[in-house]
């Protein structure tokens, strides 16, 4: 089955889990995230990419926009699972489903 | 093997070139992904699952055109998505076929007979349908009725225009063997130039993660399938990898042999795995750890892997890079048997 979906997450970074783990669950998440710095900016978008063995890690945000930003690892304060989440397996499931009616409807 | 010579001349000379200038590590096929969107939803896919803003986006093509030279690579796949929901899809190809890539327009064809006009049949494209089987099978494996029949249709009427066609099959755990011949033998009578066949990768984020197939149960299933192959089967593949896929040969992963550019740039580590992006293809092949990929690596993500992707370019090294491998091809090409 589909792992569990991280949809409506919002962990308290350093209680709830490590940044580092955050920042991998929101690259790993296939819907966006919204994100709160330090400094009091809000970024809305999907993390496509981040690298955290560089010598500063970052992460990189693709905006409905379509603008990139790549932020640091030591600029995120909070990282929340806003967005849906498309792999969350809906449309597989509802395919079975359908599948299962007709086959017994024919049987 | 229905690789036209043309095509195994050119990948043929350009291994050559490779191994003679001493590259290590060289791109044989880019697999151009320029947008995510597709018009199926297939289970076993894991690679459409965005936010709707990510899934409206897609490349330029002038960008597709600047990763071609900047990888180059003899041949360009273009998978997705669904290519054919580009807008810009013909200019694309038009654009490859001029600087002489051989372009596998990778489609499930539901769009095939309407756009069919913007292109032109050339020795250096091909489209490569998706079928996973005959009616019954494929339509499950795309979750929607009639697809088999749609795509059927339009590989008939690409082909009455002269195109070359050529199938795409991934196979999963529970594939009936006798099934899949049928299918061969079903295709062949159709008239596409070649058939090609892969394992489906257990993808995370595809919505069904019961059937993929482990690797000693998919040695299995393709003996069963390939055994005795009929001399009226022509695969568009090295015969190397096919007698990999039965257990034959003992191949390594070869990760940067198809290299995929999207959206997000360069994918790292290769066309199944998404664990970041490089800006640049240079970038790609110097900072990824490939030491971490491949089944030699234990990386749980490719301890299962077959797929082409990754198999393919090592068969192809295999057959232009020794002359055993050569002849090994050969034979199997010659006599075909696997």
């Amino acid at each position: 089955m589909a792992e569990r979906s991280l949809e409506g997450w919002a962990p308290v970074i350093g209680r709830d889990a490590t940044l580092e783990d955050v920042v991998e669950a929101a690259f790993d998440y296939r819907g966006d995230v919204t994100i709160v710095c330090h400094d009091g900016r809000r970024l809305v978008g999907y993390v496509f990419n981040r690298d955290r063995r560089a010598p500063e890690p970052y992460l990189e945000l693709l905006e409905p926009s379509g603008a990139v930003q790549r932020l640091r690892y030591a600029e995120v304060a909070q990282i929340a699972f806003t967005g849906k989440d498309a792999a969350a397996g809906r449309s597989w499931e509802a395919w079975r489903h359908r599948r299962a009616e007709a086959e017994a409807a024919g049987a | 093997m229905s690789v036209p010579l043309s095509q195994m001349w050119a990948v043929g000379t350009y291994v050559l070139k490779q191994r003679l200038k001493g590259r290590k590590r060289y791109p044989l096929v880019l697999m151009l992904e320029p947008l995510f969107r597709c018009n199926l939803a297939c289970a076993g896919c894991g690679k459409i699952q965005y936010p709707g803003h990510v899934l409206r986006r897609h490349l330029t093509v002038e960008q597709c055109l600047a990763a071609v030279e900047e990888c180059g690579a003899p041949m360009v796949s273009i998978p997705g998505g669904e290519p054919l929901l580009y807008p810009e899809i013909g200019r694309l190809v038009r654009e490859l076929v001029r600087r002489r890539k051989y372009v596998y327009l990778c489609t499930n064809a539901l769009l095939l007979k309407a756009r069919l006009d913007e292109f032109e049949p050339s020795k250096y494209f091909s489209f490569s349908v998706h079928l996973d089987g005959l009616r019954e099978e494929h339509d499950a494996a795309v979750c929607r009725e009639g697809v088999y029949d749609i795509a059927v249709d339009a590989i008939r009427e690409a082909l009455r225009r002269g195109f070359r066609v050529t199938t795409n099959t991934t196979l999963f755990e529970g594939a009936d063997p006798q099934r899949v011949r049928e299918f061969f033998d079903a295709m062949m009578d159709l008239g596409v130039e070649g058939l090609m066949i892969s394992p489906g990768y257990s993808y995370s984020k595809a919505p069904d993660q019961e059937h993929f197939l482990r690797r000693q149960r998919a040695h299995e299933l393709f003996r069963a399938i390939l055994e005795r192959p009929r001399r009226r089967w022509r695969f568009n593949q090295s015969p190397l990898f096919l007698q990999f896929l039965m257990g034959k040969r003992d191949f390594e992963c070869t990760p940067w042999g198809n290299p995929t550019y999207n959206l997000f740039g360069w994918q790292r580590p290769c066309y199944l795995l998404q664990e970041g992006y490089a800006r640049s293809f240079a970038e790609l092949l110097e900072t990824t750890p490939w030491e971490q990929y491949g089944r030699r690596s234990g990386n749980p993500k490719c301890r299962d892997c077959m797929v082409h992707c990754g198999y393919e370019p090592t068969a192809v090294d295999q057959t232009f890079g020794s002359w055993r491998g050569f002849r090994d091809a050969l034979v199997a090409t010659l006599t075909g048997r696997l």
